[in-house]
């Protein structure tokens, strides 16, 4: 078991700040990351030392494995957390932390390698027993798609073998389809992931996205931590999720609670990670989807109902601490609903809306939460993503979550940069979503053509 | 009309420097005083009407060449006894205005100045170097990469220490600028 005293955060906005809030709780030094675009931000303002990495585009600060190896040797930290997105999926750079003893808080090199080919990671769930969708092997070209397309049945989804996340996925309901999204799903696999192969799946209707939460330690020890019900999604990016479920049966849970742990046992893996599935609605049928080997950002919503710290577990099990419950204190209280507030224009097709924030009133309140790196006055820079806070909600029950959350969006002031806070208050008091009757397309589907006509309500 | 003091410009220049704008005219009605950031230089100059009448309140010679953002702020916080200061500001101001380039590291690294250990290093306060002449290796996971000096002069400054990391944009040192037409009047070609 290792101490760590100072850990390098290897990442931005309000996982940077959230990383450096469980630092500070553990006693742990932390030095920033920091782009040339980033080094005013609040986590520069919070961590102990900042060290700038390089210009503001990722792909010269972010993305640099070296140069964050370098940071975090130069600045004495003993450990890299890399939040989500940039680096963290990517093996090489726990396989340089431990080239320089460097403790990545994380899971092995090995087991993101396993679970990144997505091909794999479905043949492992098949030989586990766990159900995946039908789909086809490795497509190398149009040539084999449209006969394995026949043979699954139209439509079918185009999947990038090498990543999640939506990306190079692309839906094709008859053979003509196919021949236009092929180019396209393959070019945008490779621009994602560097990698253009791609596979086939059966296209599911009417599904939601439900993932379990995992945590591991070094001593072969998992637990699970219930679910997230991430079925509220805007072109496979998720905008609203909660926990738990509000369609899932206890039977269905523990059914689904078990599957991801064999899995999390089979690579015996390490820190955290959530296993995706897709539930089918009209058969009640789950399916493994894909691995994620990190935190995600919706996390949150799980520390809400399980009222344990899963940024300060990942730290201390990365040191080498046994997990510090077991599953039998796993107990899930009350549902948690997260909103994500981007800069985006929902007027405007989502456009993203970078700029100077000339107010930021985050809303308070019980069972309210905001994780976020923005304040009055903070400049949203165009090199990054959009997501400018998470504001999380916590009562007894459903309602009292959604009152909540409906309350805190109603309360949020944020002027000078256009956000998704009308799109959310405009969702909260959908009956769909009140009824829980939504699927991965329903936002796409129905949510936005409604908020065409009637969303300049909600403006303010 | 009571005239303008020395403390009345640094006022104004304070006012300037606080400003977002580039460039600043007061003109009373015997006085016009213009004033720009960014080493563009300040002039005082006596509106043409008001011919030297009375004494001016302040001396006609260019009190600032050469102003810079630096300056601007440092006579900032010299603050209420900022007349005092004028005076040797403008010897700084000379010391500054000598020319001195950063180098600046053009990745985080590990900071070193011989080309390998043991050997001696590039260059030593007081080296004379060329643009494309190496001064130190920024190394990153044992890829090492030459910095240049970018700039033709002579090392007044060392501003790293061997084998420390550097930022992004930290200076690594400091170069006098050698011109070569200094001081030398055109010969006529004509």
């Amino acid at each position: 078991m290792k101490r760590i005293s100072c850990l390098l955060v290897a990442n931005r906005g309000e996982i940077a700040v959230r990383i450096i809030r469980a630092c500070q709780d553990l006693g742990i030094k932390t030095v920033l990351a920091a782009s040339e675009a980033d080094r005013e931000s609040l986590p520069a303002k919070m961590a102990d030392r900042v060290v700038c990495i390089g210009p503001a585009s990722p792909t010269e600060s972010y993305l640099k494995v070296g140069t964050l190896i370098m940071a975090a040797v130069g600045s004495g930290a003993e450990a890299v957390h890399p939040g989500y997105g940039f680096l963290a999926e990517q093996p090489e750079l726990p396989e340089a932390c431990a080239r320089y003893s460097l403790i990545f808080v994380g899971p092995k090199a090995e087991q993101i390698r396993q679970m990144g080919d997505k091909i794999l990671a479905r043949q492992m769930a098949k030989d586990l027993g766990i159900p995946i969708i039908s789909g086809s092997g490795l497509i190398q070209d149009l040539g084999q798609a449209i006969p394995a397309a026949e043979k699954l049945g139209y439509p079918v989804l185009l999947k990038a073998a090498a990543g999640g996340g939506g990306r190079g996925m692309k839906i094709a309901r008859q053979p003509k389809d196919l021949e236009i999204i092929f180019t396209e799903a393959s070019a945008e696999a490779y621009a994602a992931f560097g990698d253009s192969r791609l596979y086939l799946e059966r296209f599911i209707p009417r599904a939601r996205h439900i993932e379990i939460q995992i945590m591991g330690d070094q001593h072969g020890k998992i637990v699970q931590l219930g679910e997230r019900d991430c079925s509220l999604q805007r072109r496979y990016q998720k905008m609203v999720e909660e926990a738990p479920s509000p369609v899932l049966s206890s039977d269905l849970r523990a059914a689904m609670g078990e599957a991801a742990l064999a899995l999390a046992h089979q690579i015996q893996y390490e820190n955290a990670g959530t296993i995706e599935f897709l539930l089918d609605q009209d058969g009640m049928k789950f399916y493994f989807l894909e691995m994620n080997t990190r935190i995600q950002v919706e996390h949150p919503v799980t520390e809400m109902i399980t009222g344990r710290d899963l940024v300060k577990e990942q730290i201390l099990i990365a040191g080498g601490r046994p997990l510090s419950f077991s599953q039998e204190d796993v107990k899930l209280k009350g549902h948690s609903i997260e909103c994500r507030i981007n800069a985006e224009s929902p007027q405007q097709g989502f456009r993203p809306c970078p700029g100077r924030m000339d107010l930021w009133k985050a809303p308070r309140g019980d069972g309210i939460r905001v994780d976020s790196h923005c304040y009055t006055g903070y400049f949203v820079p165009p090199h990054y993503d959009s997501l400018l806070a998470k504001v999380i909600a916590w009562g007894r029950n459903r309602l009292e979550a959604i009152v909540r959350i409906q309350k805190a969006l109603g309360d949020f002031g944020v002027t000078g940069v256009e956000t998704t806070i009308p799109f959310h208050r405009f969702l909260l008091r959908n009956p769909d979503f009140l009824q829980g009757a939504v699927h991965t397309r329903w936002i796409e589907d129905v949510l936005l053509k409604e908020f065409e006509q009637h969303g300049r309500d909600y403006l303010c | 009309m009571t005239s303008i003091t020395q403390e009345d410009v640094l006022l104004i220049l304070r006012l300037l420097d606080e400003s977002a704008f580039d460039e600043l005219h007061v003109e009373t009605e015997d006085l016009k005083l213009s004033a720009r950031k960014h080493g563009k230089g300040i002039g005082l100059e006596e509106a043409s009407l008001a011919e030297s009448k009375s004494e001016p309140a302040i001396t006609r010679e260019p009190i600032l060449t050469e102003v810079q953002d630096q300056s601007l702020s440092a006579m900032k916080s010299a603050g209420s006894n900022a007349e005092a200061q004028l005076p040797k500001q403008t010897g700084e101001q000379s010391a500054a205005s000598q020319g001195l380039v950063p180098i600046k590291a053009p990745m985080l690294g590990t900071f070193y100045r011989t080309p390998k250990p043991g050997a001696p290093p590039y260059v030593d306060v007081g080296s004379l170097v060329n643009e494309d002449d190496p001064v130190c290796i920024i190394e990153v996971m044992k890829l090492f990469n030459t910095v240049k000096a970018g700039v033709r002069g002579r090392i007044a400054q060392i501003c790293a220490e061997q084998g420390q990391m550097v930022e992004f944009q930290q200076t690594l040192f400091l170069i006098e600028k050698i011109h070569e037409e200094k001081d030398q009047p055109k010969a006529s070609c004509a």
